[in-house]
């Protein structure tokens, strides 16, 4: 049976499609099939995180309104077996989003996949409130800024109030991702440190991912940055994705990196 | 008229009518605490005493507690009040007023003592609702009331949450979002937390904003609110 996760933030722009991209990805790169459904209607932006929007033809919203087959908005990706996604309606209005429709959906997925993944647009809005409606397991994505905090603060209150496990009295399980976190800029004191963040959130932290060139390399190329293994983000959410299955691994990225053997020998590209 | 018959003048005329007079309740039949705190009262207000007739009350008394009440008339005629006659249930204490030339008068009624009982105690239980408990972290856009009771909040209570209580307000936790006691404005409420970091704390409804991200050191121990004055003090 398939688990449904949510990857949400409150705020924009704090690199939710970016990690959806990644995690969905990395799980797919593990074994698992695994479908990403773009709640962003009106703005969908993982399609071109991924790469592929220039084969979406049908979408989210022409499946909820019966216009295309569940199978025939699905698009394959490219690069690996048993990674789909389902684009969000570019010109088409949110209010088609029905809480009916979206469930349907889901339980067509879950017969088929091992996690479907879920891209919450921003804000607190119908279309963020169905994203997690059905989550089983939240990803809550901050930067490490007071606004982005607060505002992460607010989506696990809506987590914990406004879901199906919610409203059947249980918690969503939440877990903390920190993306474009800068060490050195938290040492100046001009950016929040992991440890303040974890205390105000209060849930458990699933991974660091640090300020990169290769994030926004890979997002206009259309390659999920966890491809790039080479790279500083790619290597993050991969233990992200690690950590998110259950493994145990070393948060690295936190500290101020010093010039050692392995970051002359490889260069450290950031 | 056939009570007239033998022409003479009436002496005199019984009539009912409501006096109002002083009743002094004794809590206890220590004669020495009686005149100690019957002294102090005649110091302050020495005219309401000269010549005032009072009723001694002995319901508030052990059925089996011994009064010595002539003492205790002795006591009240020192301090120039006049006893002029007891109320009570105790058999013994209706005896030496006979003999002390007093009148009596029967205890308040058991039926309008239960009423004033029951009165009470609905009060009592209007004023304990139980506790409002909440065992997680109050998060940005969440608002708590605990209405007519105590507010428990065993997380912290962020930026932009609201923790209002009409009791007191008890944070486990950090308290960094609006915290309000006394929301029906009861000033002797307190605010107590863990550690204050609050936009906004409010007690009775006197309130005070606080925009400040430098907060002291003391802000990281146990701090309790309350208010003095109307001021609102900030205390470890």
């Amino acid at each position: 049976m398939a688990k449904v996760v949510v990857i949400t933030s409150g705020k924009g722009g704090v690199g939710k499609t970016t990690s959806c991209a990644s995690i969905g990805t990395a799980l797919a790169m593990q074994g698992f099939r695994t479908v990403l459904i773009d709640f962003d209607v009106g703005l969908r932006n993982l399609d071109l995180v991924m790469g592929c929007e220039r084969r979406v033809v049908y979408d989210l919203i022409n499946v909820l309104s019966g216009e295309a087959k569940l199978s025939q908005a699905l698009i394959k990706d490219k690069r690996l077996d048993g990674l789909y996604m389902l684009p969000a309606s570019q010109t088409r209005d949110k209010d088609a989003l029905t809480l009916e429709g979206v469930e349907e959906i889901i339980n067509e997925l879950k017969e088929d996949f091992d996690y479907i993944v879920c891209d919450s647009p921003a804000g607190i809005e119908r279309g963020a409130l169905l994203a997690m409606y059905f989550a089983e397991e939240a990803v809550i994505v901050t930067n490490p800024e007071v606004s982005s905090v607060r505002d992460s603060d607010r989506i696990i209150g809506l987590l914990d109030s406004k879901t199906r496990m919610a409203e059947q009295g249980q918690a969503v399980p939440s877990r903390l991702l920190i993306t474009r976190y800068n060490p050195e800029r938290v040492e100046q004191a001009e950016m929040m440190s992991v440890q303040d963040i974890e205390e105000i959130l209060a849930i458990p932290l699933v991974g660091v991912v640090p300020e990169s060139e290769a994030v926004l390399k890979a997002s206009n190329q259309g390659i999920p940055v966890v491809h790039d293994q080479e790279s500083d983000a790619g290597q993050a959410y991969s233990d992200m994705t690690a950590r998110f299955l259950g493994e145990e691994r070393e948060m690295r990225f936190t500290e101020i990196e010093k010039k050692g053997f392995f970051s002359r020998m490889f260069g450290g590209r950031r | 008229m056939a009570l007239n018959l033998s022409e003479q003048q009436a002496a005199f005329q019984f009539k009912g009518g409501a006096l109002t007079v002083t009743t002094l309740e004794l809590f206890t039949s220590d004669v020495l605490l009686i005149a100690d705190e019957l002294n102090q009262q005649t110091r302050r207000a020495p005219a309401f005493f000269s010549q005032t007739p009072v009723v001694l009350a002995f319901d508030k008394l052990e059925q089996d507690e011994t009064v010595a009440l002539d003492l205790i008339v002795a006591t009240c005629k020192q301090a120039g009040l006049i006893p002029i006659a007891v109320r009570c249930s105790q058999d013994a204490i209706k005896q030496s007023a006979r003999a002390l030339g007093l009148g009596w008068f029967p205890p308040q009624s058991e039926k309008r003592l239960r009423e004033i009982n029951e009165q009470a105690e609905q009060q009592v239980i209007a004023a304990r609702k139980p506790t409002m408990v909440i065992r997680n972290t109050v998060r940005s856009g969440q608002q708590l009331y605990a209405k007519e009771t105590d507010l428990v909040v065993m997380g912290a209570v962020n930026e932009g949450a609201e923790v209002i209580a009409d009791g007191n307000v008890y944070v486990w936790g950090a308290l960094r979002g609006r915290g309000i006691a006394g929301a029906q404005g009861d000033q002797s409420t307190r605010i107590f937390c863990q550690q204050f970091k609050a936009e906004l704390v409010s007690i009775g409804g006197i309130f005070q904003t606080f925009e400040s991200y430098d907060w002291p050191e003391v802000a990281e121990r146990p701090i309790e609110i309350y208010l003095e004055d109307e001021r609102l003090i900030v205390g470890s």
